[in-house]
């Protein structure tokens, strides 16, 4: 089939085959794998200060406690695993070097400097309490806004004024263009620091295999990456490895990372040809995950007096942490937020200057959204505030800024391409079924109603998906390939297996995988498998993450699917004595078409191929009944999304209720609506927690004050609403399928949106909303400092 | 039982009993796992607040990683294996499925736990006392909003069920 | 995270309970629900010699009325508590503040005495305990003493309890006919800890004069906090309008929270007043019960 023919399987909400065996508990987590008999356990020692020399470290009580076979330092791997260090090619970039366990000197609290090795969890953790590091306390710098100082400690130290890359672009003629423009708005918008907080933490299994062969278990959502990872730091051909990715509970690019401990893990199983297991807790999970989202963006952004955008400068620091992580670097945030934020608009006139800076504190990485959450608050904000300065409706200047569908394709001064969409109609849509009209005008100037400050809030965002190899290339990621690839291979008995080079961490793969397979082959779907997460089947790819797979398998499945579907036209043509083109292919049958009793099954025309029986394989057609395809998107697709959020901020104790919340969404051609909406919802939820509680807190020595789940706060289902999610589907013309990316859609629309809707309810009382998370302390005080005494007394009044 | 070594200690799980030596600080979430191998309980954070090892001990829900296995001889321990049938889904497993209430399932059976408790002792329960009776489960992927219409679903079919 | 070794006793009877704390004096901690010890074991921020379960103790499964007490054994778990009439009529403060603590799966195990006798500042059932002026019976080897709940609570996390003691029951007077109760909490996500709480219980007359006021606040110091300057405010008046404003306004002076990341001592002292007056207005019952109150 093509995208014109009616799809049987595609856009349907059919049910996750997925489901039946988690529900039941029977998922296989990494920690849940069978140990093999004379498995190790490994527990690591990590460092309480954010920046020390490591002065000697006596492990002789910690190898006494009964059970322990050994505890190794930094020293020990030093011939045995290569630091990791991120290749990435960009101007001005300064490469770390991390080795995998600490020597000489640690950067951030929770590095790791020593490993137990022992027979069983208990004693492992028993003995990293006997391990005794001396340590020569260093000063550390550890705020985004110090790192640059010129007497902040460097965190390496040829890495100077702490900068690990920056870089800067302008149109032509920019500071007259800025000059010229008749208003400007300055603002500084910071976002703080989060973590993902997958609910199960990372581990993994390194298990020796056949001769020097390794199979490594882990928590991925790249196994590829891994495993050219570990044959690279280790030394190793990676013949030898198989990483194999079994269930694995939430990623959200968490896990799109090569980790030391996973080094160490699979250095050690092959030093000692035993099997090796680690799995963290809740503790470490929050400790060493990478972080993101430590962002400030200082704005200025000119207009006319309709609202037009004539221009935008911004100067934007992210805080990288102690190490640029693996294999994505420091960059992509720091490069995200600057090339992502122009967003929807048609700004002609745009500069940056941006720095990726180290401090002494968590190495940050790729969560949900990379930047792209953090660069449409900043935008977003400057929307509603040119709104609010002109006394135009903040939805219309949107409007009046939006790039149009007669202007796609619509390449914008970085030179990014939005290939399809309809923002305008977007939003109109969200307006209307919103409710945003009525909202206005019944909105008080003060915004006060029943003790409480009531706004709505918009975003408008883009989101840049299914990003192939010129994408990474353009970022400086050398090791990032871009490409995915999947291989359909039908057997001896006509049922089909699908094997994608991606890792699913929830996403429903095994379901909406095998909809696009079943579609584009003809095959009922109950005959097709899908299998991803091995290395040792599926073939080579990039990954699960950057809302790229339905993208990038989607398309790899699709040309698979063809090629085979094509062999089995020529087959059963040559079975049936009709023409190729006169075959179609449905419910796992090779039909002649206006003659359906002529027909091949998928069986029937296997056993040709594969020689079972006595049929002949046509002239010039080869034996084998399969297809593996590469597929690298050509471009990035944008997908796009409006969120419209109602929130009551309570006057008196700062808390906020979110009312009403309605998203327009289009992610081109939808696979599997339920999965979809499924995947918005999450996000959605991800963002509200961003905006109102989550934080991750370093204090001015580097200490993680909030390491656990009853200080880093995770939204409930208190706190999230329903959503009203609409769909349009505006499908993409560049890639194959016409699918865009929807993973990470949820949180980028729904942080903008929320913060947007608090700022608009205290705008009324003129406080300025400028940082997430914006927890009750942090409203109320900004209502406190805004409200005289008339106005406390209105607050008190209106609550009845 | 004076001592830190490693003692008998005899549990029933699903109305099944067994007899492992272990630890007096082996968690019952542990002992779940590794000692009889019923990996359906996940540990998400050791200290209670995520849900994910919540099983029923005599009927109540509780959190398995709160709990060593030696102080809860005697008790009628569940875990989320014992829902379904080796034919059928639990109703409300059931009702999770076809509303697409789960996404990378770590913590779903902590929360059908809970559900299952819940809809047993609120079989009619408004949308607001499903988000509260939640509010104790954390779940990073689903955003709550097809969990709270699973349990609304199920709530209503077990009722029909009853009638 | 797994805990240390420790060693484990299951005594069957208060008096073996003792005999074992005596024993191991302060190398020794008593395990009933477990909810507020065990994660500082996993933590390994705790690590005793010996844990003393009174769980296999079903002598500490009391729940009695007396002449003019409710009476708590440690056994008593806070969802029995929770659906036990008898205290919905004799202790409507302690019904009012148990939905708070926790949810259901940390109620089910989790004991009234041991959420009192960990003392975690920001722990519902501590301000209970002091707004009523509860009795702490701690046994001991040599018997049993007394104490009020402000002399119970004595700093973060450390109660009057001494090593080789436990606390063996609380008796919280019984509420008089015409009493109303209610808690009222805020934190930083509308399910999870508090930030600052306060629990309440008047007495009105019948032409609507508040008789007696009873208000204590966790969040605003590291023990509860009793408010007895808004109380006397409060006390001889129909508790509304400016005089409540008033009562709130005196509760926010009259502390001196800490600060921390959750909130700042400006915002807990502001948000008491605040609760204060809605604590009274829940307690006679002139705005809806609603969890996001």
């Amino acid at each position: 089939m093509t995208s014109h023919e009616s799809s049987k399987f595609i856009g349907r909400s059919m049910a996750r085959r997925e489901d039946r065996y988690l529900l039941r508990g029977q998922g296989q987590y990494v920690d849940d794998i069978a140990e093999p008999a004379g498995t190790l356990h490994l527990a690591f020692v990590m460092s309480p200060h954010a920046h020390a020399r490591i002065v000697s470290i006596d492990t002789s009580e910690a190898l006494r406690v009964p059970g322990v076979v050994a505890v190794l330092t930094g020293e020990d791997f030093a011939s045995l695993v290569a630091p990791i260090r991120a290749d990435i090619e960009m101007p001005t970039y300064k490469h770390t070097d991390r080795d995998v366990l600490a020597r000489e000197k640690v950067r951030f609290v929770g590095e790791q400097v020593a490993v137990v090795l022992a027979e069983n969890k208990y004693a492992a953790q028993d003995a990293i309490e006997l391990v005794y590091v001396d340590y020569d306390i260093l000063p550390a710098v550890v705020a985004l806004e110090d790192a640059r100082r010129p007497d902040a400690p460097l965190v390496h130290d040829h890495i100077d004024n702490n900068i690990i890359f920056q870089g800067e672009f302008s149109t032509p003629d920019f500071a007259e263009k800025h000059a010229g423009s008749k208003f400007v708005i300055r603002e500084k918008i910071r976002h703080g620091r989060l973590a993902g907080v997958p609910m199960e933490p990372r581990g993994c299994l390194a298990v020796p295999d056949r001769g020097d062969s390794l199979v490594f278990y882990t928590a991925t959502q790249i196994p590829h990456i891994v495993r050219t990872g570990l044959a690279t730091h280790l030394g190793l051909e990676e013949s030898c490895i198989r990483v194999v990715v079994p269930e694995v509970g939430g990623g959200f690019g968490t896990k799109a990372q090569l980790y030391p401990e996973e080094l160490i893990a699979a250095a050690l199983c092959m030093k000692h040809r035993r099997p090796i297991k680690w799995v963290q807790d809740r503790r470490e999970e929050l400790l060493t995950n990478i972080h993101a989202r430590d962002h400030l963006y200082d704005l200025e952004i000119g207009f006319d007096a309709n609202g037009i955008v004539t221009s935008l400068k911004l100067e934007f620091a992210t805080n990288a942490g102690a190490y640029s992580s693996y294999p994505f670097g420091a960059t992509l945030e720091t490069t995200g937020g600057a090339r992502m934020i122009i967003g929807p608009y048609k700004i002609q006139n745009y500069a940056y200057k941006n720095y990726c800076l180290t401090t002494h504190t968590g190495p940050a990485g790729v969560y949900r959204g990379v930047a792209q959450p953090s660069c449409f608050l900043a935008i977003e904000a400057l929307m509603d505030r040119i709104g609010r300065k002109l006394g135009i409706d903040p939805l219309e200047v949107r409007l009046r800024n939006v790039v149009t569908p007669s202007d796609m394709p619509w390449t914008n001064v970085l030179g990014v391409r939005y290939d399809t969409g309809d923002y305008p109609a977007c939003l109109k849509r969200a307006r209307e079924v919103s409710g945003y009209d009525n909202f206005r005008r019944a909105q008080r100037a003060d915004r006060l109603e029943t003790g409480k400050y009531r706004g709505i809030g918009i975003s408008n965002m883009t989101e840049i998906t299914g990003t192939g190899a010129p994408g990474w290339r353009v970022r400086g990621l050398r090791s990032v390939s871009g490409v995915d690839s999947a291989t359909l291979r039908i057997d001896p008995t006509g049922k089909v297996t699908v094997y994608v080079s991606h890792a699913s961490a929830g996403q429903g793969h095994l379901t909406t995988f095998a909809q696009i397979a079943a579609d584009y082959l003809g095959a009922r779907i109950e005959d097709v498998r899908v299998i991803e997460g091995d290395t040792g089947s599926t073939p080579f790819g990039t990954g699960t993450f950057a809302s790229r797979s339905a993208v990038t398998g989607g398309g790899a499945v699709i040309c698979a699917a063809q090629k085979v579907g094509d062999k089995i036209r020529r087959i059963a043509a040559d079975m049936l004595q009709a023409d190729a083109q006169d075959i179609s292919l449905c419910e796992g049958k090779a039909v002649v078409a206006h003659d359906p009793g002529r027909f091949a099954s998928f069986q029937d025309v296997a056993e040709i191929a594969y020689s079972i029986g006595n049929g002949v394989l046509p002239e010039g057609e080869e034996f084998g009944l399969e297809a593996s395809e590469f597929y690298d998107p050509p471009v990035v697709t944008v997908a796009n999304a409006v969120h419209i959020v109602e929130v009551a901020v309570d006057a008196r104790d700062g808390r906020v209720s979110i009312e009403n919340y309605c998203i327009v969404h289009d992610c081109g051609r939808v696979i599997n609506p339920m999965i979809v909406d499924g995947q918005i919802h999450g996000g959605v939820a991800q963002g509200i927690g961003e905006v109102l509680m989550e934080e991750m807190v370093y204090d001015e020595n580097g200490q993680l004050v909030n390491a656990s789940l009853l200080d880093y706060l995770l939204p409930t289902a208190m706190d999230v609403p329903n959503l009203q999610i609409h769909h349009m589907e505006s499908p993409t013309i560049d890639t194959t399928g016409g699918f865009k990316g929807v993973g990470e859609g949820g949180v980028i629309g729904a942080v903008p949106a929320v913060a947007n809707a608090i700022a608009d309810a205290l705008s009324g009382i003129g406080a300025n909303v400028n940082s997430v998370p914006l927890r009750p302390a942090h409203l109320l005080s900004l209502i406190r400092n805004a409200v005289r005494e008339e106005g406390r007394a209105a607050i008190e009044e209106s609550a009845y | 039982m004076d001592s830190t070594e490693v003692m008998d200690v005899e549990l029933t799980v699903n109305g099944k009993r067994y007899k492992r030596r272990v630890e007096p600080r082996l968690l019952l979430a542990d002992y779940l796992r590794h000692e009889i191998g019923l990996k359906g309980t996940h540990i998400g954070c050791a200290h209670g607040v995520c849900g994910a090892c919540t099983v029923q001990i005599n009927g109540e829900s509780a959190r398995s990683c709160l709990h060593f296995a030696v102080d809860v001889q005697g008790c009628e321990i569940r875990t989320v294996e014992d829902m379904a049938t080796p034919e059928a889904l639990h109703p409300i497993q059931q009702a999770f499925h076809e509303c697409h209430a789960l996404q990378c399932g770590f913590c779903t059976p902590g929360i059908l736990m809970t559900a299952e408790e819940f809809l047993r002792t609120n079989p009619d329960p408004s949308e607001e006392e499903i988000r509260t009776a939640l509010s104790n489960n954390l779940c990073r992927c689903t955003g709550y909003v097809n969990i709270v219409k699973a349990i609304s679903v199920a709530a209503t079919r077990l009722q029909q069920h009853k009638n | 995270m797994k805990p240390a070794k420790f060693e484990y006793h299951a005594p069957r009877s208060i008096e073996e309970a003792v005999a074992l704390l005596d024993k191991y004096g302060e190398d020794a901690r008593v395990l009933a629900g477990g909810q507020s010890l065990t994660p500082l074991l996993n933590f390994r921020i705790l690590q005793p010699r010996a844990l003393i379960s009174i769980n296999h103790c079903p002598e500490l499964a009391y729940l009695e009325q007396c002449e003019n007490e409710l009476v708590c054994g440690a056994l008593i778990r806070q969802a029995e508590a929770e659906r036990s009439a008898m205290v919905r009529q004799h202790c409507p403060l302690l019904a009012a503040a148990l939905p708070w603590v926790g949810g259901i799966s940390n109620r089910n195990r989790g004991t009234v005495c041991g959420s009192l006798a960990h003392a975690d500042p920001l722990a519902e059932l501590t301000a209970v305990a002091v707004a009523l002026d509860a009795d702490f019976v701690i046994a001991n080897k040599e018997g049993q003493r007394q104490v009020k709940a402000e002399a119970f609570f004595v700093s973060d996390l450390t109660t009057c309890v001494e090593p080789g003691e436990m606390l063996k029951e609380v008796r919280f007077p019984r509420s008089q006919n015409g009493e109303r109760a209610a808690f009222v909490e805020v934190g930083n996500r509308w399910h999870g800890f508090a930030v600052v709480g306060v629990a309440a219980q008047f007495k009105f007359s019948d032409d609507g004069l508040c008789e007696t006021a009873r208000l204590a606040a966790i969040g605003v110091g590291s023990t509860p906090i009793r408010l007895s300057g808004a109380e006397e405010i409060l006390v001889g008046t129909n508790a509304e309008g400016e005089v409540l404003r008033e009562a709130g306004h005196m509760a926010s002076q009259s502390v001196d929270p800490p600060g921390g990341f959750h909130a700042d001592a400006a915002y807990r002292a502001q948000v008491l007043g605040t609760l204060v007056e809605r604590a009274v207005e829940k307690a006679l019952g002139k705005h809806p019960e609603h969890r996001r109150n």
